[in-house]
């Protein structure tokens, strides 16, 4: 199920929803929620982050089959930005050395089973999956 | 949804979602806390990096005064993300 979102905060309820309405329609089990959660909200908090006068929507693009939840989010008229990318954070370092953010790619390379991106035509497409067990 | 408040023992219960788009109503509200404070995660279902940064900023300002916070009833899936994030080491932390 597709549907385009506004490039805002204020979209990541309207988000969840339209998330929920396709993992319960696919028997989804609860474990798989919070991390698909977790990743849609980083990656679209990224997105709208780093273009926030971007006239376009997002659009999301999210199917859950025997368990297995796939979500691909297209953003438009961008740079390319690698989510893939290893972001290198120490989690080891003492409370000091810590500064708030950077964490988020990082958790959504942990939660996430696959994570692609690919950008072509100033488009970015990011793809990743969360299957049960 | 996200709500923060003081519960009957002086602990600050959190309940709800605490993401990008609720950080502000929880920075406003700790950003007036004072001395060792204990986080009541119970009723808290979600937390992502945004969150975070919130509880790191308190937790840097109140070890700098000799304080620092305590966080319990903390589910499984958030319980994942401090240890994805490291943050067992800089906070007290109790699983629910």
């Amino acid at each position: 199920m597709q549907r385009k979102f506004t490039r805002s905060f204020d979209a990541l309820t309207d988000i969840y929803e339209f998330a929920e309405e396709v993992l319960a329609a696919g028997n989804v089990e609860d474990s798989v929620r919070f991390p698909i959660h977790l990743a849609l909200e980083e990656l679209y908090v990224n997105m709208v982050k780093y273009y926030p006068d971007n006239d376009s929507d997002i659009l999301l693009d999210v199917t859950a089959t025997d368990g297995k939840v796939c979500v691909t989010m297209t953003d438009y008229d961008v740079d390319a930005f690698d989510v893939t990318t290893p972001r290198n954070v120490d989690t080891d370092l003492p409370l000091d050395g810590r500064m708030p953010g950077g964490l988020g790619l990082h958790l959504v390379q942990q939660m996430v089973d696959n994570l692609e991106y690919e950008h072509h035509d100033r488009q970015s497409t990011v793809r990743f999956t969360k299957e049960s067990g | 949804m996200f709500n923060i408040e003081f519960g009957e023992n002086g602990e600050i219960l959190c309940s709800g979602r605490l993401d990008a788009a609720q950080c502000a109503k929880a920075e406003e509200f700790l950003v007036s806390v004072e001395g060792p404070s204990t986080l009541d995660f119970a009723q808290l279902e979600y937390i992502s990096s945004a969150g975070l940064g919130i509880l790191l900023k308190t937790q840097k300002r109140l070890v700098a005064n000799s304080a620092g916070l305590k966080i319990i009833n903390v589910n499984n899936h958030i319980h994942d993300v401090f240890r994805y994030s490291g943050f067992h080491s800089i906070f007290e932390i109790e699983a629910q």
